[in-house]
């Protein structure tokens, strides 16, 4: 039984998904995608995740709106820690992320470093 | 319900428009958008750009999304990647996605030669992926160098260059 | 004509990502022999001579090249007891759910749309009678309905071939079929009374509302066909067609996160199913 701890990467550009995949798959981590919140949830419920990273500006259904369905839910996976990424910086848009129920949030475009070492701190290191 | 009849009465996109600020519940949201996309006048298409504006990111994804089902995007697009917000500049990079390749590309690289924003950069590579030719080319080397120190727009340009590289070479040989 | 040429690495990339993109569905590595075979047929069948060419295509006319290429991966065939697992999650936890707050006597109503030539909604009264302990304890109404009059016709009939009974056990087959000639059996007259046919176009909200409310939709391989507008607009007429707390039952390969926001993903140990909110207003 493997014992890697999985993110899911919730974000509509592809190279996005494809730029996270590249740095914290080397880094230990098994990779889910999905491109909106409705994916996300789907995905969700069929297996749960050790981390989200999710965007804010998705179609169909945004990032703020998928947590804070999912802090909502009355399951375990409720309590997924979850990064929000977003092109905004200020505190209104920390503040909104933080109400939804985002445990850090990242402004993008997000490099290596920062990425490697929030994601250890939410959900620990890969192994 | 009373949401979907009004889309079918005259001078509805601004009784929906204005519902929409305030409506919270997701259906008569979604209503009143494929409402708005559906009217598809100057007025509804007016109505829903000013959405992308808003300081809701539900608001802006479904305003984005009512866009992406009008028919007559082009004018639209070029407009609004010449916008001074970038926040809109990145959106429209979406609507761009759904036009045919060349003018697409086209677009996206008219506004890629003189962005200074990261992300507005990032969301026109995201669709160049998808759309860009050999003539996208010469602006992603140029945004690469402008941006040498940022790793994702290094990453992202190499990757839809190496794209139309081999494109390129198949359609040659 | 030359063999065409195997896909690149990158070529295969941006397929894949449009088609992830478009409909959800994830081709890896793995699947590259089926991707590039169908590729292949599809470039022939279009007459492009390049991939790129083909993908340029692809793009321009969505709606009608997507379900070209996808059709190779879905099972497009209709016959009885197909995707038995929704069945199974149906009478296991679906039905469960929506009995609870239901008085004996109580309707229930489920609907199959579209039905094509009835298979759908036939394998549905079938099943109930089969494996629904309480099935006569309440009022089932099953409707089915197409866009396409001629399989209604061919629906209401009754009538099938060999094909279409292929998954049932002999036993079902003597149940509730009556051989004909040519190899042909026709569906007991209890179980086609059990089903009402009607014609109905998923997009106009005019015909769906007629039809009220269900506590299930069977909705397979027919969304994610339409065009982004017309897949929304259909996506709401069925969620104004289920009952508070109803549930809707999509293709194998489809997902609501491709179609629309407005429902609730629920996942059972046979299928996962999507639930418009309970609360809020129902017609009864």
């Amino acid at each position: 039984m493997d014992n890697l701890k999985t993110i899911l990467i919730v974000d509509d550009a592809s190279l996005v998904r494809l730029y996270y995949r590249s740095i914290l798959e080397p880094a230990g981590f098994r990779i889910e995608e999905a491109l909106n919140g409705v994916e996300a949830l789907e995905k969700l419920q069929s297996a749960a995740v050790d981390l989200l990273i999710v965007d804010i500006n998705m179609p169909l259904m945004d990032g703020l709106t998928m947590l804070e369905t999912l802090r909502q839910m009355a399951l375990p996976i409720a309590a997924t820690p979850a990064l929000i990424t977003s092109t905004e910086s200020a505190d209104k848009d920390f503040a909104a992320a933080r109400a939804a129920g985002a445990n850090y949030y990242l402004v993008k475009p997000v490099d290596r470093d920062s990425l490697l070492e929030v994601a250890a701190m939410l959900c620990g290191a890969p192994q | 319900m009373a949401a979907r009849a009004a889309a079918d009465l005259e001078g509805a996109e601004a009784a929906l428009s204005r519902a929409l600020r305030t409506e919270t519940d997701l259906r008569v949201r979604e209503a009143m958008l494929t409402g708005l996309a559906r009217i598809g006048t100057p007025v509804a298409v007016e109505s829903l750009l000013s959405m992308l504006r808003s300081d809701s990111a539900a608001l802006r994804t479904g305003a984005l999304d009512a866009l992406q089902m009008l028919r007559s995007l082009g004018a639209v697009t070029s407009q609004l990647l010449r916008d001074a917000d970038p926040d809109v500049r990145i959106l429209s990079c979406e609507l761009a996605r759904s036009l045919p390749a060349p003018e697409a590309s086209s677009l996206l690289c008219e506004m890629l030669a003189g962005e200074q924003s990261a992300n507005v950069c990032a969301s026109a590579i995201d669709v160049l992926a998808e759309v860009g030719g050999p003539e996208a080319l010469g602006t992603l080397a140029d945004c690469a160098r402008r941006f040498r120190d940022t790793p994702f727009l290094l990453f992202a340009i190499n990757a839809v260059s190496d794209r139309i590289n081999v494109k390129s070479a198949s359609t040659r040989g | 004509m030359a063999e065409a040429a195997p896909l690149s690495r990158e070529e295969f990339q941006q397929l894949c990502d449009y088609l992830y993109r478009r409909t959800g569905m994830v081709f890896t590595e793995t699947k590259r022999y089926y991707v590039e075979r169908r590729v292949h047929d599809r470039m022939a069948a279009t007459s492009s001579p390049t991939f790129s060419s083909y993908f340029g295509r692809l793009r321009a006319n969505a709606q009608t090249e997507l379900e070209h290429f996808i059709n190779a991966f879905t099972v497009n065939e209709t016959y009885f007891y197909r995707e038995d697992d929704q069945l199974a999650c149906l009478t296991k936890d679906l039905l469960v759910e929506r009995t609870r707050a239901k008085k004996p006597g109580a309707s229930i109503r489920i609907w199959s749309a579209p039905c094509s030539t009835g298979e759908e909604p036939y394998s549905i009264g079938m099943w109930l009678l089969e494996n629904w302990p309480r099935v006569d304890d309440y009022d089932i109404e099953i409707l089915g309905s197409d866009i396409d009059t001629q399989v209604l016709a061919h629906a209401q009939a009754g009538i099938f071939g060999k094909r279409a009974l292929m998954r049932l056990s002999p036993y079902l087959v003597a149940k509730y079929f009556s051989p004909l000639q040519d190899d042909q059996w026709k569906i007991l007259d209890e179980l086609r009374d059990s089903v009402r046919f009607s014609s109905v176009n998923l997009v106009e909200p005019n015909d769906t509302r007629r039809h009220g409310q269900f506590d299930v939709i069977f909705c397979r391989n027919v969304l994610i066909y339409f065009d982004d507008t017309s897949r929304r607009i259909a996506a709401e007429n069925l969620y104004e067609n289920l009952l508070p707390g109803g549930f809707i039952c999509l293709g194998h390969t489809e997902s609501m996160s491709r179609i629309s926001p407005l429902f609730e993903v629920r996942r059972f140990s046979d299928a996962i199913v999507y639930q418009r909110p309970a609360g809020g207003e129902g017609h009864g």
